[in-house]
């Protein structure tokens, strides 16, 4: 379109718009006029509605358009709502289909991230504040030495993996305490009572006394390995937790050796009995003899073995150290460390953990919502079309 | 027991009902202000639309009742309150159209004889016969346009912004409506 053209068509456009706004005719050309005439013509065609259906439009206005007016039955009532049943609003529809989908991706990620953070973190610690006690979890998923057989590991949850059989795990743990000088007895009894109340032992204990009583001691105790994670918190809570570490090691693949060698000279005994009692010299019977006294031994050795296997599987244990609170002079630092520092530690912690799953989450949402928003503005490009080819 | 308590709840129950009430008397009000103001106009162009009286009056029914209760919905951003209300109708009026399986193509509704037969100007009368054949020889989407500009009294901005084109655009199917239809009348 030429320019020319463009003034022409402003030029009719604003000689209607005139017309229409005075209600009358204004230009003084007979084609100006003409094209005037026909705007009032046209807006004087427009459709008047009936007076008694405007009266009535107007009442139901003004009663605020009351439900069920105009005396519509229940059924109509029930038509008119089925609409929004089976269509609810695109905007609804993908907010919510985005939000399941961003709950349904981010959620095996974030447990994921905590399985991995459960079985990949150091299990030692050293000052700082007293990490918190460890659970049976933690110690079936501390990286355990790989047995020479190759054994796998325990599974998560204490749980043994399936199809592994039982799996036999020495656990130990390693704990030291600091405890002002005045409180060293009292804790080193306390560690004597709290592995008595777990069924287990002192196996070795040594104070050392200086000038002023009893200034440390080493302690090492024989816990059973189920009772072992209960065992730890409570000897946690006697004084400051310096430093803590755990281990397991699967000795599944020693137990399964040895066992067999047990079994194999268990066998050879046998054999050796039997071909004693058909012994026909006293020469041949003097070797088997021998050979029934080494294979004994054998045995012997090898049931020592395993009963110290068992033990060291069924039993776990603990070192304690306990030490003289090296900073009781700094009293306030003390208090600081073991009430705000933790706190602010474990709100930063969990501010971190809260932005590390909004952003997962908005990774996830942000390409939803953009595709829903396509889709949104797609369906409604479609349903406009659908309505103008009604004028086609 | 606490005599308080009940009398308290209920006396907030009776503000908030008050409240509500007043909210509500308010939204009328001004949502009647906008019915009486345009009204006219949007049964005109709907009745354009349709060429139908008995459907035009359903569906700006229709258009008003869903306009009443979609009215928090309304956004000043997207257009005036007119140019929003015309949108619900004329959604309202393809959809009878489309429902329908009607052309807006179809014969118009009888012409009202006893009008012209008291119409004073014999050459007025057959001015808007004229007017009346030209229209019927539109197109539909035409037709929309003349009714949105004459009926409902919409600018050009308000047009386009409808019809979802840019102004110059709803500007050069205006004018090339009327030029059809001066044509059609002249002839």
């Amino acid at each position: 379109m030429t320019d020319h053209d463009a003034r022409a068509e402003a030029e009719l456009l604003r000689r209607v718009d005139d017309a229409l706004t005075a209600g009358a005719v204004t230009e003084l050309d007979p084609d100006d006029r003409a094209l005037q005439e026909l705007a009032l013509a046209l807006a004087a065609e427009t459709p008047e509605p009936d007076p008694v259906y405007a009266a009535e439009l107007a009442e139901r206005v003004r009663a605020g358009f009351p439900r069920g007016s105009r005396g519509r039955s229940l059924r109509k009532r029930i038509a008119r709502r089925l609409p929004t049943l089976r269509r609810p609003s695109m905007p609804v529809m993908a907010g919510v289909a985005t939000a399941l989908a961003a709950v349904a991706v981010a959620t095996p990620l974030i447990l994921e991230d905590g399985d991995r953070a459960a079985s990949g973190g150091s299990a030692a610690t050293g000052g700082g504040p007293e990490p918190p006690p460890a659970s049976a979890d933690d110690l079936t998923t501390l990286a355990p030495r790989r047995p020479e057989s190759g054994a796998m590991p325990p599974a998560a949850g204490g749980a043994f993996a399936p199809g592994e059989g039982e799996r036999r795990i020495e656990r130990t743990a390693a704990l030291t305490l600091a405890a002002p000088a005045a409180r060293l007895d009292q804790v080193a009894d306390d560690i004597a009572s709290i592995t008595d109340r777990y069924n287990g032992f002192v196996l070795r204990s040594s104070l050392t006394t200086g000038d002023r009583g009893t200034t440390g001691g080493e302690f090492e105790l024989r816990v059973p390995s189920k009772r072992l994670p209960v065992a730890l918190t409570a000897l946690s809570e006697l004084g400051k937790v310096r430093q803590r570490s755990q281990t397991g090691d699967d000795v599944t693949g020693e137990l399964r050796s040895t066992t067999d060698q047990l079994q194999t000279a268990q066998a050879q005994r046998r054999s050796l009995l039997r071909r004693l009692e058909r012994a026909d010299s006293d020469s041949e019977t003097e070797s088997l003899r021998g050979q029934l006294d080494l294979n004994a031994g054998e045995i012997s050795g090898l049931k020592r073995q395993l009963r110290d296997v068992r033990l060291r599987t069924d039993y776990a244990t603990v070192s304690v150290d306990l030490e003289q609170h090296r900073d009781q002079d700094s009293a306030t630092a003390g208090r600081d460390s073991d009430g705000l520092r933790p706190a602010v530690d474990d709100a930063l912690g969990s501010l971190s953990d809260s932005a590390e799953l909004v952003i997962r989450a908005l990774g996830v949402a942000l390409p939803l919502a953009l595709l829903a928003t396509l889709l949104g503005l797609a369906g409604r490009q479609v349903r406009r079309r659908r309505r103008e080819a009604a004028l086609l | 027991m606490d005599p308080w308590w009940p009398r308290s709840k209920g006396m907030t129950e009776a503000i908030a009902g008050r409240v509500r009430a007043v909210d509500r008397a308010t939204d009328v009000e001004s949502f009647s202000t906008l019915y009486q103001r345009t009204f006219p106009r949007v049964y005109g162009y709907v009745a354009s639309l349709l060429r139908d009286r008995a459907a035009a009056e359903d569906v700006t029914s229709q258009a008003f009742e869903r306009a009443y209760r979609k009215r928090r919905s309304y956004r000043p951003g997207r257009g005036t309150r007119e140019q929003w209300l015309f949108g619900i109708a004329r959604n309202a009026a393809l959809d009878e159209l489309r429902k329908r399986k009607r052309r807006a193509t179809l014969a118009a509704e009888p012409e009202d004889l006893a009008s012209l037969s008291v119409e004073q100007d014999v050459e007025r009368a057959l001015r808007r016969a004229a007017v009346r054949g030209a229209l019927s020889a539109l197109e539909p989407r035409e037709r929309d346009l003349i009714a949105l500009k004459f009926a409902g009294g919409l600018t050009n901005a308000e047009i386009a912004e409808m019809l979802g084109v840019s102004e110059s655009n709803a500007g050069t199917k205006l004018h090339r409506a009327i030029s059809k239809l001066r044509e059609t009348c002249n002839d």
